[in-house]
């Protein structure tokens, strides 16, 4: 009798065996398709990029995740053997990307290289000849203008910092502040010292100091080059009245007020003066940074984001071939028109013709003639900016000399490196599985759950930018582990019939910022459970549950919701009619830090959070 | 097969000439390497010659470009425009003045924030801008930008005292010369190639500036990673080809792109940053040189080739005369060797002869020893027999007779075999009347069946030709053998056939004689049959006693049959009886001997012959004596050879009628005494008178023996009365029979 048992145990085994080796039969990486990991500089690039890149690319399965803007990211994920294959960075310097220069692939000799123009190319060359990163098309970062208000209040529209300066004075005459920024930001402080004095800094002395500056030559500002550009940011901040309050101002604050007509001319892109154009029925313009003649105003622009491949990517001739083909699908005119709105970018590279909208009528002349000054975007002139710039409003330093000094003081001091101040204990892994999902991502959001004290978390998995690495980590490090790029999450309070639709309409939404493309792509659920189905285009959700019981529709529940509160967040709760939320008090990465850092605690376990038939 | 020790001959001129070889095939390889190091060294030396012509060529065109820049600098110095109009009209006065268009060049210049000013007016930020911002004074690159169409080189040099419009704000810091680069070709291009060489001109971080050629052979745009990573012939690696640069201001080398090897040199000319680079497929470089020196390596090899050719010849040839000499040795041994064995064969022989000898001796002596004592007693008996005695004694002697006879035959049996096996019985054919072979065997049968009651009944045909060549003794024993088995194995009643025919001979000159012997015996299973001629065969283990015999006759008559060239066959039921065919091949002949001719014995008158005996055996004396004066012969007998030598010759011609002549006597033997009575001088009667050879020497050789010394018949012992009547009769005279 025991020996038939066994037997019986035996049997049963094999066919387990057997069953599961069936299952992995049908996981992706045998269904032929190879794996393609894909870092999205910010989720601007999930709204339609990921989507078209999926399409093209139908044999390919991306994982798609949302790195942070600094190439720092990938040194730290080099640091971890485990760069993407394909990289995208969005503020970018020679300087801080020769960090992981060994880690590229050279793209210097390749057909995408020869697509683009010389000049840009030569941007991007090393000393000895190397090309690691190529650029997508241009972003256009300046000032807006409320062609209407000018109109309105009869005042000319300014067409050098003179004309400027005046118009700022006749609407503060009008109750009317002539220029804004929101300033807490470091890349507003940056762009908007850098903006008004690209005269100087184009200057040859001004190029000179730069070269010398990338080229590692100098770690100090020119006193010739940059107290005049403190100088006109003392100027500026004087005559548009800038103030404390702007060091405390979000991005969308600067663009409320030029909505509300409450400003007349705000720091804003290409997007924004057709996002943000003023009251309705205004007709906005994007306009150069003026100086001090017409011949020195300049548009402030950077690319987009640069692309660049895993030296290991590219190991396998075949694979290397697939990436580089992807690449150049990225940086195609349809790849690049699928950034931002595709009509507000200017292209790098031959044979890439993006159309611009009419609000851009006026950058033309200026692109035709080359004054587009690319912003010298080191990671440490984000934050020195920032911290300069803020001290200047804040009245902390109070003259342009003080602030070059300050400046050239910040920027000697070296980084100390960094003491690893906690430690993880178990490694999870950020790669998408059909049995469990994304477990990196259940780990994280878990851990908000637990830690913000609501009864549910919704989220996109791709926010969670790395795996989960055992060992210990900075707090910088540890800032790479998520993406909070993209506002700060909401939450609110719903029923569980709207959770049910914000959840069908998150599934099935397309072409939005927060939308699904791929499964790399879906969302999380802590404290709940999904149950959805592949359809043709997409997913689609069946049912809810908690505890693996369904989820009851007149249930009450707060729910933290991680996407990007702005383009998302928003649109869909009210889409699902709920008005009961707010943004939360700080990014979502608080809650980690707050149990990692400060409590010294664990994330917590990752959850089958997900069915997907 | 070479010998372990003549291989080590060979190894030391082997090892020579393979050393000599390897040698040899090094040197061409040493050759081949040093001509191909001297060839490119020359293909090196060469093409750095020429580059460092185009370079200075080069440097003097750059050069050249750079003082008509100066020129336009000194002719702007001290100059003022009024606004950009004014720019560009002097622009184009200048590049009038200069002739710029005639040297397929423009002029531009640039402000603090590198705009273009050319002739036509202003170009927008000049693309270039960038490379002027190193803090260099001046500048010297490849231009190829949006804002002049064209390629240029560009020679730009920064203004000391900027040129400056103080209404527009207008600050001209930068003059650019910009040169068609095309125009440059004339200082980089050589005719040294036949068209084939490209030229390079890159950036000082190895990106490709220009390239003039029709294929561009690097392909790609950074022109020393792809140096770096081609396959590199000459062994330097491209650090230390960056190195020689840096030190010598110009390198060549070789590598390999796509299978194809290529000569390269670059020169830098630091001046201008940027390095020139002539490269050319190794085909056309120093071309008659590499001709030449492939020439002379082709001879050399050719001479070393030969070389090794007439060594192996050499070699050859020596291996050859090793081998014949070695052949010789080898015959020379084998010779020797042959001459031991057919010394070891002929003592062999001898040894084999002498043990023959020994043996035919012996059986000779057994035979005569044996049949000796044998006479007598069959003798003494026989004559015993004759005299009146009791029942009882008569039944004895009888007894005695009949054992005695059996013990002779079994002796002679054995005696024959022994003598078969040991090759002693020859084929000793003599001419004969075929038939009386024939008679003679039913007369002898007859005497068998004396005391039996069977019929005999033979059919004996008269041949056509009656004399043949024919071993009678044998031929008589085989026949006799066969009808003596026949009338021992058919029991009384029964019925004995024998039959002969004469049969055509292969050829005209001979005839076969078939004799076939059939009985109504007992016959015999066809198992035995097909053994009957092997020795001590005898069917029933019970015939021994019953049939009395050795096995061996029918051994013995099959050896006779073989050895008179004849066949034996036999056909037997067992129960119902046998048939044996013999057939013996005959040759003709025309003479005949009277050995077997003759009457029978008992119808002989012999009284009053005279008969000299010579026998030194009493006992055997007496009973040829008592036999002899029982047939009314008178007997004179000698003791021995010389004896009857001596007595013969002491009585007159006449007195002896025949001489019975034992062989195996003291001091002389029969033959000599045979010898001496025929050879006598005195006597003529001594080779005439009949000398019989009686004799217990039995074998066939012994009847030829005795034939051959002289003799004129022979009679075995024991004696048989009636042949000896019958042989005395043939000897004598016709008139004295009856």
């Amino acid at each position: 009798m025991k020996k038939k048992r066994l037997l019986c145990l035996l049997l049963v085994s094999v066919m387990a065996l057997s069953l599961l080796a069936g299952c992995g039969g049908e996981d992706k990486e045998s269904d032929g398709k190879q794996k393609v990991t894909v870092a999205l500089w910010g989720s601007q690039l999930l709204e339609n990029y990921s989507q078209f890149l999926c399409d093209e690319f139908p044999d390919v399965d991306f994982e798609f995740t949302l790195a942070t803007n600094s190439t720092d990211y990938y040194r730290f994920m080099n640091d971890h053997d485990d760069l993407p294959d394909i990289m995208t960075v969005r503020r970018f310097s020679m300087n801080d990307a020769g960090l992981i220069k060994d880690m590229m692939y050279d793209l210097g000799d390749t057909e995408l290289a020869a697509t683009f123009y010389g000049t840009y190319l030569e941007n991007y060359t090393y000393d000895d000849g190397t090309v690691n990163w190529l650029p997508a098309c241009a972003d256009v970062d300046s000032l807006i203008i409320n062609e209407t208000l000018f109109n309105e209040y009869g005042i000319p529209i300014p067409n050098d910092y003179e004309s400027f300066v005046y118009a700022c004075k006749e609407f503060e005459k009008n109750g009317i502040q002539g220029f804004t920024s929101d300033f807490s930001a470091d890349y507003t402080c940056m762009e908007v010292l850098q903006g008004f004095s690209i005269a100087e800094l184009q200057s040859m002395e001004g190029r000179e100091w730069r070269n010398k500056y990338e080229s590692h030559l100098t770690d100090q500002l020119s006193k010739e080059v940059w107290v005049p550009a403190f100088e006109k940011f003392f100027d500026v901040m004087e005559v548009s009245g800038i103030d404390v309050k702007e060091t405390e101002m979000v991005n969308m604050d600067a663009k409320e007020m030029y909505n509300q007509g409450k400003v007349a001319m705000y720091r804003g892109t290409g997007t924004d003066v057709i996002e943000y154009a003023g009251r309705e029925g205004d007709k906005s313009m994007l306009m150069p940074y003026f100086g001090e003649t017409e011949n020195d105003n300049w548009y402030l622009s950077y690319p987009s984001f640069q692309v660049g491949a895993s030296k290991k990517a590219m190991e396998d001739p075949e694979r290397e071939q697939l990436i580089i083909d992807i690449m150049e699908a990225m940086l195609s005119e349809e790849g690049q028109s699928c950034i931002s709105y595709g009509k507000n970018m200017i292209p790098y590279n031959k044979g890439v013709n993006l159309e611009l909208l009419p609000e851009l009528d006026n950058i033309k002349p200026y692109i035709e003639d080359n004054k587009m000054y690319i912003r010298l975007a080191s990671s440490e002139m984000f934050s020195i900016s920032q911290n300069v710039v803020q001290r200047i409003i804040k009245g902390e330093i109070a003259t342009p000399e003080e602030a070059f000094k300050e400046f050239n003081k910040l920027m000697k001091e070296e980084d100390e490196e960094e003491a690893k101040t906690v430690t993880i204990d178990k490694a999870v892994s950020n790669d998408f599985t059909e049995e469990h999902g994304n477990m990196a991502a259940s780990a994280v959001f878990n851990t908000v759950l637990a830690e913000s004290g609501v009864d549910l978390v919704f989220g996109q998995s791709c926010y969670v930018s790395s795996d989960i690495y055992e060992g210990d980590y900075t707090e910088k490090d540890l800032g790479y582990l998520t993406n909070n790029d993209t506002g700060w999450p909401a939450i609110a309070k719903i029923s569980g019939k709207q959770l049910k639709e914000l959840v069908a309409y998150t599934l099935e939404h397309k072409n939005t910022r927060g939308a699904v493309s791929n499964d790399s792509t879906l969302y999380v659920s802590a404290g709940f459970e999904m149950d959805i189905s592949r359809t043709d285009d997409g997913y689609k959700l069946n049912k809810l549950t908690v505890n693996g019981k369904e989820m009851k529709d007149d249930a009450q529940y707060s729910v933290l919701i991680c996407s990007d509160y702005d383009l998302y967040t928003m649109q869909a709760l009210e889409k699902i009619g709920c008005t009961d939320y707010n943004n939360d008090d700080g990014p979502f990465e608080k809650y980690i830090y707050k149990r990692i850092v400060e409590d010294g605690g664990q994330l917590e376990e990752p959850s089958d959070y997900m069915t997907i038939k | 097969m070479i010998k372990p020790e003549n291989i080590k001959k060979y190894i030391l001129p082997l090892t020579l000439i393979i050393v000599l070889s390897i040698m040899m095939v090094m040197g061409i390889v040493y050759i081949r390497s040093y001509m191909n190091q001297k060839a490119a060294a020359e293909r090196v030396a060469q093409l750095e010659q020429i580059s460092s012509q185009i370079k200075v060529n080069l440097e003097y065109g750059l050069d050249n470009q750079w003082s008509l820049v100066d020129s336009i600098i000194h002719y702007c110095e001290g100059k003022k425009f009024d606004g950009k109009d004014d720019v560009r009209k002097e622009i184009g006065e200048i590049q009038k003045l200069f002739a710029l268009d005639n040297y397929g060049c423009r002029l531009m210049f640039l402000d603090s924030q590198g705009t273009v000013y050319i002739d036509e007016g202003t170009a927008g930020i000049w693309d270039d801008i960038n490379q002027l911002a190193d803090g260099e004074k001046r500048h010297t690159f490849v231009t190829e930008t949006s804002n002049v169409e064209g390629i240029y080189m560009s020679f730009v040099q920064k203004l000391d005292t900027p040129i400056s419009d103080g209404e527009d704000g207008i600050d001209i810091t930068h003059v650019a010369l910009l040169k068609d680069i095309t125009e440059l070709r004339k200082y980089y291009i050589t005719e040294a190639y036949g068209g084939h060489a490209a030229t390079y001109i890159i950036k000082s971080n190895g990106v490709q500036a220009f390239y003039d050629a029709e294929d561009d052979i690097i392909g790609v745009r950074n022109v020393f990673k792809a140096l770096s990573q081609a396959e590199d012939v000459k062994g330097m690696s491209f650090d230390e080809i960056m190195q020689i640069l840096e030190e010598r201001g110009i390198v060549s080398a070789n590598i390999k792109i796509d299978e194809t090897e290529y000569y390269y040199c670059l020169a830098s000319l630091k001046q201008f940053d940027i390095y020139l680079m002539l490269m050319i497929p190794a085909e056309y470089v120093a071309t008659n040189t590499i001709k030449m020196m492939n020439s002379f390596v082709r001879i050399q090899v050719v001479f070393i080739l030969a070389l090794i050719i007439l060594l192996v010849i050499a070699f050859m040839s020596f291996v050859v005369i090793q081998k014949r000499n070695q052949m010789m040795q080898i015959e020379k041994h084998n010779n020797m060797e042959l001459n031991r064995l057919r010394i070891e064969a002929e003592n062999a022989r001898a040894e084999a002869e002498l043990a023959n000898k020994a043996k035919t001796s012996f059986l000779n002596n057994m035979s005569h020893d044996i049949r000796t004592p044998m006479n007598a007693i069959i003798g003494f008996t026989n004559i015993a027999l004759k005299q009146d005695n009791k029942p009882e004694v008569s039944k004895c002697l009888k007894n005695i007779s009949s054992s005695s006879e059996h013990l002779l035959t079994l002796i002679n049996d054995v005696l024959d075999i022994s003598r078969i096996e040991s090759g002693k019985i020859k084929f000793s054919p003599v001419p004969v009347e075929i038939s009386s072979v024939a008679k003679s065997v039913t007369g002898i049968i007859e005497g068998f069946l004396s005391n039996r009651k069977l019929e005999f009944k033979t059919d004996l045909k008269t041949p056509e030709y009656p004399f043949v060549m024919a071993d009678v003794v044998r031929l008589r024993e085989v026949l006799v053998n066969i009808l003596g088995n026949a009338v021992k194995f058919t029991e009384d009643g029964g019925k004995i056939c024998f039959s002969t025919e004469y049969l055509p001979g292969q050829d005209e000159e001979s005839i076969v004689v078939r004799y076939v012997i059939s009985d109504t015996g007992v016959g015999m299973t066809q198992e035995f049959v097909e053994h009957i001629f092997d020795e001590f065969t005898q069917e029933d283990n019970g015939a021994r006693t019953k049939y009395k015999g050795t096995g061996l006759g029918m051994t013995i008559t099959k050896s006779y049959v073989d050895l008179m060239g004849g066949t034996i066959s036999v056909k037997s039921t067992k129960g119902k009886g046998s048939e044996f065919t013999v057939e013996i091949p005959m040759k003709k002949t025309d003479e005949t001997v009277n050995i077997i001719r003759g009457e029978e014995g008992n119808n002989v008158k012999l009284d009053g012959v005279h008969i000299l005996l010579a026998e030194d055996n009493d006992l055997n004396a007496e009973i040829a004596v008592i036999q002899l004066e029982e047939a009314g012969i008178r007997v004179t007998r000698a003791f021995d050879g010389k004896d009857t030598v001596r007595t013969f010759s002491e009585n007159s011609p006449g007195t002896f009628d025949v001489i019975l002549m034992d062989i195996m006597m003291p001091d002389m033997s029969g033959y000599e005494a045979t010898a001496a009575i025929r050879s006598m001088d005195n006597r003529p009667d001594g080779a005439e008178i009949p000398i019989i050879a009686m004799t217990a020497n039995a074998f066939a050789e012994d009847v030829q023996a005795s034939i051959d010394a002289g003799m004129d018949g022979h009679i075995a012992k024991p004696i048989d009365m009636n042949e000896v009547k019958k042989s005395i009769s043939v000897n004598i005279d016709k008139d004295r029979k009856v």
